[in-house]
């Protein structure tokens, strides 16, 4: 939505396609806040840009990251101004939060629930603007017209019918892939459409090893609760009542790396210090009124699906997979290599996230990197002939589905999804190691051999969710692909990618990015290339808390 | 455990397209949730199960459906809550008050419709300042109450007024509209309480407190739809039947302690309006004849003036 | 069991026979009505004055709780909606600091709200303190062969916290119980906890009125030979407004509304005429010759 109000800004004609309501969009589960440094409240964008240089494990982009954190003041004051009701202090002005991986409280807040808050705003912004919404249309595929892109296939669920939506430029705006891993904090619309598409088009995913698993998630569903509770003074305790952060990073302590902790945590677990496979997030010393007002929403989502009350009892937590680091790789103008194909928010990888996100980095990067993009294509398309594409691709699409709705006898997607997200989280999560990714490899070769013949119950074209919960496990199937791909080739650990079997960083062989690309037909393994890390200021150091 | 459920089922494809009742049984886990129960069945049971739903911890707001009759959100619904004592089975419905399209999903188009209706963008005046505006914690943390709304329309699908006027904003607008009156920031309050002064507005609202209970995230639409009746009355909209009906009331009881119903009547309708005393004077006779008038002369407490004390005293407050 | 008897405005007004047939059924149930302590009380708001004053309204059931307080017994309405007004200011009357505030305002008189429970409704009492067993033991010309559709009136029914249905779980069905203990069938029906319009009746007439249809009709359509209402509110709109409400939908219904306590004082073997079922505006006849009485 941000690229659609920049781009609309910008005088040219833009339309949002959405396969939800927008406001339904998983930025809506962001609870903690968003990063900036304010030059007049005497923060330093520097300052901003190492930490989080830092906590990227030294992998992220450093012109990147000078952008973004250059930019998010302005951001932040942008969103303000449209209605955004940021906490204040005691004068009125922004108020701030301390949040992990930082030395400095920069973040802002609204209550704890801020993504669905700036998610809101955006949502009446575009409502305001009369930028054409395609509400419920799921894209199938991208369209591509001379190794450039124009457009994209969509089904209208309403009608099930597919239309080719020619487009100068597309900006994949699409989010994550959570559903890829069992269990994870992503809503069930995480499927990495977005990655899939591009990949399958020809465009490079990069760092895909790269998949941040979030300290405090709740055992029962896989919930997340909020980096904000750390942030606001919460404690990690394990069985035996001790702060174990202590040993892993006594500077930072709860708030260091999202990775530091996540490995501390799955360290206590590992070596027997845990309750149920879990250790605990313990606000109690924070007080009833202050987690009422601040920390409510994850209050009561410890109550309903953990059973306990943050403010009366130690809640159980356990990492959980949250976030790709990784994604579509872009320039800072959120520009592809492939002409007329953007990409933006978690969707992207410019990198500034490099090999960890740090919380409250990752609303900033969808709104400044969303305008970024929304600026360059509009600029661009001005400048451009009409996109070409044949309206054949419509037929071409539709019979490729109904080819799938006519399959007889298979099991349904649901089993296959499992089996996928289980191989993930056991082979992929916080400890990987050859054996365990080459297992994942080999699952996954199993699992695309029956997803050739799962089935779909429901032969209807109306609200065909069977159907498009299908489409949806090829998307993962091909995201899982570049993942294990990523994860075998890096040969060292850094950031979340960390390897028992090849512990410490290697600056020296490792400080690339990995860049994966569909393989041509007849190969079985996808393409890898190498790209250097852009250091501006900082050369990498050691990374201690 | 061991779990049963009973779903409306719509395929509007079929032959002839028509609501049916369709049992599932489940084993499931002790927390789960309904929304847990038809996510198994449409994964490993029946594909063709159309239910939205993304988050499953009430921040989506996508699955909004009624179980055994009252409009909840599925992924906080705990089976062992609403199963009862006997394990019977669990009935899930389609949200109420809007269009069927599929199984539980049903037409939002009217809910988004009346949300655009009421502008919901901030209307601040005069260029912004170069920081961000300067307001107080307290002013938006009672917003972050109304801005809590995430839209899922179970408030929607239990409205009174909806069921049977769909001109009425509803329960969703109402307190949408709300977020910007309340917004300091906004300087088009008066405007946007003009615009709810109409038909289908605020006075629309019959109190009936369903919103209240169903809302997922104690928004609370009908106490935010009340807080506007206050400000627009504040506000000098004060000639339409809810203002007055409000202001007759209000002085009737300051003067006399208690209400007249007789009095009320003919002072929220102006006692010389023609047209509304006709329509009433039929059933005033009856209710004459009956002994069910009211007395003409003014009911009073022994000791009236206590309570016009107190609304002078707390009306004084805030001048 | 003696209670401070507070009537609420209607009862005394536009609904004369629920006051009577109250009196006289607390009479014969041996149920001690003390009618003087809240003579001082004055109207709850009813909801509309807490539209133009929150806090006004608040401070005036505080003020009437602090009658009671006073007078030392406890509270007894007969209106759902007073029930429900007054349960909500005391909710909100919990806070230490908002009830010593609101006290500020009562000191004048010399009254001072304590924070003690505040009123109950005639039909809990009849449950919580009467004893169901006690109340059907008295019951001497039961309904037997009648159905009777509950409609319990929006502000008993919600907010549920401030009804206290968590630690009084009966509350909840109060009413079908009863209708069950008088020896009648209950006709349920959709819509037996929903609005049944009166508060926007001055506003939009139309859409009071269907809500009047859609909720008798609906009674009839489950057999019901007559509905019971605990608030005279709901009554003055389902009887009063019947055949206005029958106009509009075209349609004839011709349904008794009782109130709460005339359903009580036929089962005890009350006449009648004292409790005024002849001052209806939809006529009471079918529900007495079907119990065989002369109406």
């Amino acid at each position: 939505m941000r690229a659609a109000l920049s781009a609309a800004q910008n005088g040219v004609d833009v339309a949002v396609v959405s396969k939800v309501y927008p406001v339904r969009s998983h930025s809506n589960a962001a609870q903690g806040g968003i990063n900036a440094a304010m030059a007049d409240r005497g923060d330093k964008w520097e300052d901003h840009a190492f930490d989080t240089i830092k906590g990227s494990d030294y992998l992220a982009d450093q012109d990147a990251v000078e952008v973004m954190a250059q930019e998010a003041g302005a951001e932040i004051i942008g969103m303000e101004h449209m209605g955004a009701a940021f906490n204040r202090g005691e004068d009125g002005r922004l108020g701030v939060r301390n949040f992990g991986g930082q030395r400095d409280a920069r973040t802002f807040f609204i209550a704890d629930f801020t993504g669905q808050a700036l998610l809101h705003v955006l949502h009446e912004q575009v409502l305001k603007s009369g930028v054409r919404v395609y509400e419920e249309w799921f894209v199938t595929t991208l369209v591509m017209d001379d190794g450039r892109c124009t457009g994209a296939v969509a089904m209208d669920m309403r009608t099930g019918e597919l239309h080719y939506m020619r487009a100068k430029a597309v900006i994949m705006a699409s989010g994550g892939l959570g559903r890829v891993f069992e269990p994870s904090t992503n809503a069930l619309i995480c499927t990495g459409d977005g990655i899939a598409q591009a990949y399958q088009a020809g465009a490079g995913v990069m760092d895909m090893e790269m998949v941040q698993y979030h300290p405090t998630t709740l055992k029962n569903n896989g919930a997340l609760m909020s980096e904000a509770a750390r942030g606001d003074g919460a404690y990690l305790l394990n069985s035996e009542g001790e702060r174990f952060m202590e040993r892993y990073a006594p500077n930072m302590m709860e708030l260091a790396s999202r990775d530091v902790v996540s490995r501390a945590e799955q360290t206590e677990i590992n070596e027997g210090r845990s309750i149920d496979g879990c250790v605990l997030l313990d606000a109690r010393h924070l007080g009833e009124k202050f987690i009422s007002e601040r920390l409510g929403q994850i209050r009561q989502l410890g109550i309903d699906f953990a059973g306990k009350d943050l403010a009366t009892e130690p809640v159980p937590i356990r990492p959980g997979m949250h976030y790709i680091m990784g994604g579509i790789k872009t320039n800072v103008d959120g520009l592809t290599n492939i002409p007329g194909l953007y990409a933006a928010g978690e969707t992207a990888c410019v990198s500034v996230h490099g090999g960890n996100r740090l919380g409250a980095n990752s609303l900033l990067d969808t709104l400044v990197f969303g305008r970024r993009s929304g600026v360059h294509a509009s600029e661009w398309v001005k400048s451009q002939p009409a996109a070409g594409g044949d309206a054949s691709v419509e037929g071409t699409e539709n019979a490729r589905l109904q080819a799938i709705l006519d399959r007889k006898d298979g099991e349904l997607f649901g089993p296959v999804r499992t089996a996928l997200g289980k191989t993930m989280d056991k082979n992929l999560a916080v400890y990987r190691d050859q054996a365990g990714m080459e297992a994942a490899w080999a699952d996954l070769l199993e699992l695309r051999k029956r997803f050739e013949g799962v089935v779909v119950h429901d032969k209807g074209r109306i609200f065909n969710t069977n159907l498009i919960f299908t489409l949806e496990l090829g998307f993962m199937l091909d995201c899982a692909e570049t993942i294990i791909a990523g994860a075998l080739e890096r040969k060292e650990s850094r950031g979340a990618h960390t390897r028992t079997d090849i512990p410490g960083r290697n600056d020296a062989e490792w400080l690339k990015h990995i860049v994966v690309t569909k393989a041509p037909e007849g190969q079985d393994t996808p393409n890898i290339e190498y790209v250097p890390v852009t250091i501006t200021q900082w050369e990498p150091q050691e990374r201690k808390y | 455990m061991d779990v049963a459920l009973n779903v409306r089922r719509f395929d509007p494809e079929a032959e002839r397209p028509e609501s049916y009742y369709q049992e599932f049984a489940l084993e499931v886990d002790e927390t789960a949730t309904v929304l847990d129960g038809l996510i198994q069945v449409r994964e490993e049971v029946d594909g063709t199960l159309a239910v939205r739903c993304s988050c499953r911890s009430a921040i989506c707001g996508s699955c909004a459906m009624k179980v055994n009759g009252k409009g909840v959100l599925g992924c906080t619904t705990k089976f062992i809550d609403v199963m009862g004592p006997d394990g019977a089975a669990v009935t899930v419905e389609p949200a109420g008050n809007m269009g069927l399209i599929k199984d539980l999903v049903v037409e939002f188009d009217a809910h988004w419709d009346k949300i655009k209706a009421i502008e919901p963008w901030l209307k601040p005046s005069g260029p912004a300042p170069e920081a961000e505006y300067l307001t107080s914690d307290q002013d938006m943390l009672h917003l972050a109450g109304v801005m809590g709304c995430i839209q899922s329309g179970v408030c929607t699908s239990e409205c009174t007024v909806l069921e049977i006027d769909e001109n009425f904003l509803g329960p969703a607008a109402l307190a949408k509209a709300y977020r910007f009156v309340a917004d300091p920031r906004d300087d088009a309050d008066v405007d946007r309480l003009g615009q709810l002064n109409r038909y289908g507005g605020i006075w629309d609202c019959t109190r009936c407190m369903k919103c209240v209970e169903a809302c997922p995230k104690d928004v609370d639409p009908m106490g935010r739809i009340m807080a506007m009746r206050e400000l627009a009355m504040v506000a000098g909209y004060t000639d339409n039947n809810g203002a007055s009906h409000a202001n007759a009331f209000y002085d009737i009881v300051k003067r006399n302690g208690l209400l007249n119903e007789f009095w009320l009547i003919m002072k929220t309708f102006g006692m010389f309006n023609i047209p509304e005393m006709l329509k009433l004077a039929p059933i005033g006779i009856k209710a004459f004849f009956r002994g069910k008038m009211p007395p003409i002369t003014f009911d009073k407490i022994p000791e009236p003036k206590s309570v016009t004390r107190i609304f002078e005293k707390v009306e004084g407050r805030n001048k | 069991m003696k209670y401070a008897f507070y009537p609420g405005c209607v009862a005394r007004g536009a609904t004369p026979e629920l006051y009577t047939s109250t009196i006289a059924v607390c009479e014969k149930l041996g149920i001690e009505l003390e009618t003087t302590s809240m003579e001082a009380a004055s109207c709850t708001g009813s909801g509309v004055l807490q539209e133009k004053n929150q806090r006004l309204g608040d401070t005036l059931n505080a003020r009437n709780l602090a009658l009671g307080e006073r007078a030392e017994l406890p509270i007894m309405t007969i209106c759902s909606t007073c029930q429900g007004v007054m349960g909500q200011a005391e909710k909100r009357l919990e806070d230490a600091d908002y009830r010593a505030s609101v006290n500020e305002d009562l000191a004048e008189e010399g009254l001072q709200y304590k924070g003690n429970p505040g009123p109950r409704h005639l039909l809990w009492i009849l449950l919580e303190d009467y004893g169901l067993e006690k109340l059907k033991a008295q019951f001497i010309r039961p309904l037997t062969g009648l159905k009777i559709a509950p409609f319990y009136g929006c502000y008993l029914v919600r907010p549920e916290d401030a009804l206290a249905f968590e630690d009084n779980p009966d509350r909840k069905n109060s009413l079908e119980i009863i209708i069950e203990a008088v020896g009648a069938e209950v006709a349920d029906f959709p819509g037996k906890t929903a609005c049944c319009g009166f508060p926007i009746l001055t506003i939009n007439q139309t859409n009071s009125m269907k809500m009047v249809s859609n909720h008798t009709l609906a009674a009839k359509r489950e057999g019901a030979t007559a509905m019971v209402t605990p608030c005279p509110l709901c009554h003055l709109n389902l009887d009063g407004y019947q055949p206005t409400a029958s106009k509009q939908v075209g349609q004839p219904i011709d349904l008794p509304i009782l109130h709460l306590p005339q359903l009580l004082g036929l089962a005890l073997g009350i006449e009648p005429e004292v409790l005024r079922l002849n001052k209806h505006i939809v006529e009471t006849d079918k529900v007495l010759s079907a119990m065989a009485l002369t109406p």
